[in-house]
C-alpha cells in the first residue's frame, strides 16, 4: 500500500448513472428485457444495494457509485429463481463481474443470448471495511481493484460512452501477501491458515455469495456419505475451505465477494488468488477472459506439466 | 442385516506361506455382518467353488467376499459360482491378499494383519453393493480392417467369407503391402506375388468387402459393437467408376523419372501411376506433388488421352462415415532406415555403415526388388551405382535389431531366414558369385526353417561368418567390409561389390497417432500392445479392437496369416450374437443433485455422457441434467471424480462404499 493516499477520480460515475437509467428505460419500453439486475441506493447515505427492476418506471432508481461493490452474477445462478424466466435479462456488469459471467457461460449455466449486458467503465469501488460515503482513494479502494485489468468490460451490449480518467498506479495487495506467505516454512504457513480457519463459524456466506457455487445441493451438506464435517470445528473447517479453494481453481476470476461477506474476516480471496497464480504458472491460464468449453483442470494436453509424477 | 460369507484362499502356498489364513478367517468371522468365514487350499478349484455355493445355500448368505488373488484373475469365476447359487453376481467381491499382500511382504505377522484389514475393507464395501442387472447392447455386424497387407487381406477375407460386411482401408493406392514387394518367400522359395495376387483379386471381387484404397482413418468414435469411423478418402484425381484400367494415361505421362516407393526408389514411375502391374484396384492415382498439371497448370495429357474421361483434376478429399462393430488393426511394419538417422528418434543409426552415402549398400527390401522378376532390373541382381553384376556380396544381419546401445533391443525375427533366402537367390542368379553373411547367431525356429538355413550353407555355398561388422568404406568401386570372425578370433576384411543390410523391423510411421485415434496402447517402439501376452494375443485391451500382423511385433508371413485368421475368429465370435452382454459397472447420475455444468461430459473419454431434459407434467422444462449411456460407459470413474456436486456415482465404487472402506481401516 502506498504511504500517502492518492485520490481516484470517480466523476464519471454520475454520467454512467444517467446513461444506464436511460438505457434501462429504453430496454423496458422496447420490451427487449423482462428484468434488469442493477444497483440502487440503500438506506445509509452513500450506500448501494442490488436491485431487480421489471419496469421502465423503476429505471430511475438505478445508480452506479463507488459503493456498487457486489458481483451481480450470483443473481443469475443461485438466486435465479427470483427472476422471471420469460425473456432476456439485463444485468449491470463491471469488468470483474463480467469475468464471472464468462466462466458461467463456459460451464453451461448461462447463455449469452439470454442476457443483455450493460457494461460499466469502472475506476474502482470501495473496500468493504470502509464507510459507504467515503471518497475513493488508493487507501479506501477494494483490494481486488488494486490489481484490476478490466476497467472497461469488453463484448457488452451497451457501455456508456465516457472516457475513463487515468488512475494512479497501485501495487497488488494480494501478490504482496502471497509472496509473504510463500516465504514462510510449511509449518509456519500451516499455522497461519490453521489460525484463519479456526475463526470460521460455518455460516457459508462465502458459498452463498459465490457465483460459481451454483450446485443445488452442495456436497458439503450431504450426509450419506458425509464428505465434510458440518460443525464448526477445525478439521471440518479446514476441509470445507480446501474443498472450496480446489473447486474454484481455474474458475474464480477474483471478484472477492467471499472475502467481503465473511463475518470472521478470513482472507478467502487470498487462497483463490494463490490457486489462480498456480494455474497461470502451470497452464498459462487465466479465468474469465474467454468462454472455454474446457478449463485447464478438465483437459489434458501433452504440454501439461508432468513434474509431479516422480 | 447382511449375512456375508468370507472365503479365504491359500492359493496353494502362495498366500498361506506369508499370511496366517486361519487367523484371518477367524478374525474376519467376528466382524459385524459376517455370518460365515472359512479358508481352503484352492478356492478357484471345483471343490472350492462348490464350498462357496454350498455355504450360500446352507448359511443363507446375502453377500460373498473371496479373499484370494487379483480380481483380474478370478473375479469372473467366483461371480459365476455365486450366480449359480442363486445370488446376483455383483454381490460378490474379491479381496486381493496375494498380489497386494502375500507376494510383496515377508513378515508373516504384519502380512496377516494387513490381510485382515484388506478383507475387512471389502466386507464393508460389499455390504453396500447393489443388485446390478447385466447390460445388453446391440452389435453392428460389420468389421473395419485397417491396412491392406497380407494380414488385413486375410482377416478381411475370413470375416467376409463368414457372411459379414468388411470395410478394408489401405493408405497406399493399392492393397498388397510389403508381401507384394517380395521376390520369393522362405522356406519354400515360391514366388510371393504368385501366392499373394489371387488373394488380392479375391478381395477386389468379394461382394462383402468394401475397399477404400488411398484412404486413411480420420476419427474413431463409439465402443465395441458400435463404432463410428470417419475415413478420409484422399483425392485420387481419377474417377474410379469410369476408369477401365487401360493404362494409356501412364504410357503418355511425360513425367517418367519419379522414384517408385514400391521399388524402394530404385525403379521409376510416372506422375499418374499404379504402384505395380498387379495392383488392386487397377485404378491409377495422380501424384499431385510431381504432376506437371498440378505444379504449373499446363500439360493435362492424361486427360486428353483418357477414353472414358476418368481424369478429374478437381477431385477433393472426401470424408466417409462407416458404422462397424469390430476393428482389426493390421498396419504392418516399416524398415529401419539406413539412409539417414531418424529425426528425433532415440535410435542412434549406423553412420559407420555408410548411411546412404555408399550407393551399393542397400537394405533387404531393395534386394527383394532387385531379385523380383517384376522389379526394376527384371530380376537381375545389378548394383544400383553402375548396373554391374556383383561378384562378391556381403550380407550383414542384425542391423538395428538386438543392439540396445543403438536403441532397439528386440530381435526382428525374420532377418535370419530372409538373409538365407537372399544368399540362395543370389547363388541361383549369379553362378560365379560368392555370398558372405556376418551374423550373431542364426535364429531359425519354425517348420522347415533350420533345414532351409542349413541348405544355404551346405548346398548354396554361402559363407557364414560369426561376428559383427565395425565399418564399411568405399575403395574404388569396391566396398571394404571390416569385421571380425569370433569363431576363430581373427579380423576379417572383404572387398565386396555390394552390401545388403538386414535392417530392423519397426512399426509404420504414424502408428502412435493411429493408436491414439483408436484408443489402444502401444510399447516404447510403437508396436501395438495385446491385452495379454500369452492368453489374449490378438485382442487389444480396448474391447472390440483386434491386432493382426507386424503392427504388434516382427512376424513372418505364416505367423501373420495365422494371427489374421485368429483376429477374424475373434470378430466372428463377437458377431455371433445380436446382443452383447456388458458388465454393469457403469456411472449413474443422481438427477436431483445435477446442475448441468457438464464437467462430466467434457472429461468423458468414451462420449458416454449426454444431455437430458427434465420436464414437469405440463411439459415445462425444469432443468437439463447429465445422462450416462450405460451401453457406452466404460466404468472408468473419471466423471465421478470430476463432478463438483458429487452427483455421479459409479456402481460398485460409490462414494459411500469407498468411504466405508476407508472407515474400516
Amino acid at each position: 500500500m502506498p504511504l500517502t493516499s492518492q485520490p481516484i477520480d470517480t466523476s464519471i460515475y454520475a454520467t454512467i448513472t444517467a446513461a444506464i437509467r436511460s438505457e434501462a428505460s429504453r430496454l423496458f419500453t422496447a420490451a427487449e428485457v423482462v428484468a434488469i439486475i442493477g444497483y440502487a441506493a440503500a438506506r445509509r447515505v452513500g450506500s448501494a444495494q442490488p436491485v431487480i427492476i421489471t419496469d421502465a418506471a423503476a429505471a430511475e432508481t438505478l445508480i452506479f457509485t463507488e459503493a456498487c461493490v457486489n458481483n451481480l452474477a450470483v443473481y443469475l445462478t443461485k438466486a435465479k429463481k427470483e427472476i422471471p424466466k420469460k425473456g432476456k435479462i439485463g444485468i449491470i456488469v463491471k469488468g470483474c463481474d463480467l469475468k464471472a459471467l464468462v466462466g458461467l457461460m463456459g460451464e453451461s449455466q448461462l447463455k449469452r443470448e439470454d442476457l443483455y449486458l450493460i457494461g460499466i467503465p469502472c475506476a474502482g469501488v470501495l473496500a468493504s471495511a470502509v464507510q459507504p460515503a467515503t471518497t475513493l482513494t488508493t487507501e479506501t479502494i477494494a483490494s481486488k481493484c488494486c490489481e484490476c485489468d478490466v476497467h472497461l468490460p469488453l463484448g457488452c451490449d451497451f457501455v456508456p460512452s465516457v472516457t475513463l480518467p487515468p488512475g494512479p498506479q497501485m501495487e497488488s495487495r494480494y501478490s504482496e501477501e502471497i509472496a509473504r506467505l510463500e516465504a514462510l516454512t510449511p509449518a509456519e504457513r500451516w499455522a497461519y491458515w490453521k489460525e484463519q480457519f479456526a475463526k470460521c463459524i460455518k455460516c457459508y456466506a462465502c458459498r452463498q455469495i459465490c457465483p460459481f457455487c451454483f450446485c443445488e445441493q452442495c456436497l458439503c451438506d450431504r450426509n450419506k456419505p458425509q464428505m465434510v464435517e458440518t460443525t464448526p470445528r477445525p478439521a471440518g473447517n479446514t476441509a470445507w475451505h480446501i474443498v472450496r479453494a480446489m473447486h474454484l481453481a481455474g474458475r474464480c476470476a477474483g471478484c472477492a465477494e467471499c472475502e467481503r461477506v465473511c463475518p470472521m474476516d478470513i482472507p478467502l480471496n487470498l487462497l483463490n488468488r494463490k490457486m489462480a497464480k498456480e494455474l497461470k504458472e502451470l497452464y498459462d491460464y487465466e479465468a474469465g477472459f474467454e468462454i472455454n468449453d474446457k478449463g485447464p483442470l478438465t483437459m489434458f494436453t501433452e504440454k501439461d506439466d508432468q513434474s509431479f509424477i516422480k | 442385516m447382511s449375512r456375508i460369507g468370507v472365503f479365504i484362499c491359500h492359493c496353494g502356498e502362495n498366500i498361506s506361506r506369508t499370511v496366517d489364513v486361519e487367523r484371518v478367517a477367524e478374525e474376519v468371522g467376528r466382524l459385524p455382518g459376517v455370518a460365515f468365514s472359512t479358508d481352503y487350499k484352492y478356492m478357484c478349484s471345483d471343490p472350492g467353488q462348490t464350498l462357496v455355493k454350498k455355504a450360500i445355500q446352507e448359511q443363507k448368505l446375502s453377500h460373498v467376499v473371496v479373499a484370494a488373488c487379483s480380481p483380474r484373475m478370478h473375479e469372473k469365476t467366483f461371480r459365476k459360482a455365486v450366480e449359480a447359487a442363486g445370488l446376483n453376481p455383483f454381490l460378490c467381491e474379491m479381496a486381493n491378499i496375494r498380489e497386494h499382500c502375500s507376494w510383496v511382504h515377508e513378515n508373516r505377522e504384519e502380512a496377516t494383519v494387513k490381510a485382515i484389514d484388506i478383507v475387512g475393507m471389502m466386507v464393508e464395501r460389499v455390504k453396500k453393493n447393489r443388485i446390478l442387472p447385466t447390460i445388453t447392447v446391440p452389435v453392428t455386424k460389420r468389421a473395419l480392417v485397417i491396412g491392406g497387407g497380407i494380414a488385413g487381406i486375410q482377416a478381411a477375407l475370413d470375416i467376409a467369407d463368414c457372411g459379414h460386411e468388411v470395410i478394408l482401408v489401405e493408405r497406399e493406392p493399392s492393397i498388397g503391402g510389403h508381401m507384394a514387394q517380395l521376390s520369393e518367400t522362405f522356406p519354400t522359395l515360391d514366388c510371393s506375388q504368385c501366392i499373394m495376387t489371387p488373394k488380392m483379386v479375391d478381395v477386389a471381387n468379394h461382394p462383402k468387402i468394401k475397399l477404400y484404397t488411398y484412404s486413411e482413418i480420420e476419427l474413431v468414435e463409439g465402443y465395441i459393437g458400435n463404432f463410428q469411423v470417419t475415413i478420409k478418402k484422399k483425392a485420387r484425381s481419377v474417377d474410379e467408376d469410369k476408369c477401365t484400367g487401360c493404362g494409356v494415361c501412364m504410357t503418355k505421362c511425360p513425367q517418367k523419372k519419379i522414384p517408385n516407393k514400391f521399388d524402394q526408389n530404385i525403379g521409376m514411375r510416372t506422375a499418374i501411376y499404379v504402384p505395380f502391374p498387379q495392383a488392386v484396384p487397377n485404378t491409377p492415382v495422380i501424384d499431385r506433388d510431381n504432376c506437371t498439371w498440378f505444379k504449373t497448370g499446363k500439360c493435362g495429357v492424361c486427360q486428353k488421352v483418357c477414353g472414358p474421361g476418368a481424369i478429374d483434376f478437381e477431385q477433393q478429399d472426401t470424408l466417409i462415415v462407416e458404422a462397424v462393430g469390430a476393428i482389426v488393426v493390421s498396419t504392418g511394419f516399416d524398415l529401419y532406415t539406413i539412409a539417414e538417422k531418424p529425426k528425433g528418434s532415440p535410435i542412434k543409426g549406423y553412420g559407420e555403415f555408410g548411411h546412404g552415402k555408399i550407393p551399393d549398400v542397400i537394405d533387404g527390401m531393395t534386394f527383394e526388388r532387385l531379385a523380383s522378376a517384376s522389379g526394376p532390373t527384371g530380376g537381375k541382381i545389378l548394383r544400383p551405382s553402375d548396373g554391374k553384376e556383383p561378384k562378391q556380396i556381403v550380407f550383414i544381419q542384425c542391423v538395428g535389431s538386438r543392439a540396445r546401445e543403438k536403441g532397439i533391443s528386440y530381435c526382428s525375427k525374420v532377418c535370419c531366414m530372409y538373409t538365407a533366402k537372399h544368399t540362395m537367390l543370389y547363388h541361383h542368379k549369379v553362378h560365379d558369385g560368392q555370398a558372405y553373411v556376418f551374423f550373431m547367431d542364426a535364429r531359425t525356429p519354425g517348420k522347415s526353417y533350420d533345414e532351409f538355413w542349413r541348405r544355404s550353407i551346405e548346398e548354396e555355398e554361402a559363407v557364414y561368418i560369426r561376428g559383427m561388422v565395425s565399418r564399411l568404406y568405399q575403395k574404388g568401386d569396391k566396398i571394404v567390409v571390416m569385421g571380425s570372425d569370433i569363431s576363430v578370433g581373427v579380423q576379417v576384411e572383404i572387398e565386396a561389390d555390394m552390401v545388403v543390410l538386414a535392417t530392423a523391423i519397426q512399426p509404420q510411421k504414424g502408428a502412435d497417432a493411429l493408436a491414439q485415434k483408436l484408443g489402444i496402447s502401444y510399447d516404447k517402439y510403437h508396436f501395438y500392445s495385446e491385452a495379454h501376452a500369452k492368453l489374449r494375443p490378438v485382442e487389444c485391451a480396448t474391447a472390440g479392437i483386434y491386432l493382426a500382423g507386424a503392427c504388434q511385433g516382427p512376424k513372418d508371413i505364416p505367423e501373420t496369416v495365422s494371427q489374421a485368421s485368429a483376429a477374424a475368429a475373434k470378430v466372428m465370435t463377437l458377431f455371433s450374437r445380436d446382443q452383447m452382454e456388458r458388465e454393469p459397472i457403469v456411472a449413474r447420475v443422481r438427477e436431483a443433485g445435477c446442475v448441468g455444468c457438464f464437467a462430466c461430459k467434457k472429461v468423458c473419454a468414451y462420449g458416454a455422457v449426454e444431455e437430458k431434459e427434465i420436464r414437469d407434467r405440463q411439459g415445462n422444462l425444469i432443468k437439463i441434467v447429465a445422462y450416462v449411456n450405460p451401453g457406452v460407459c466404460a466404468g472408468c470413474g473419471t466423471c465421478q471424480a470430476t463432478c463438483p456436486s458429487k452427483s455421479v456415482e459409479l456402481d460398485g465404487y460409490t462414494d459411500e462404499q469407498i468411504i466405508a472402506m476407508i472407515e474400516a481401516l
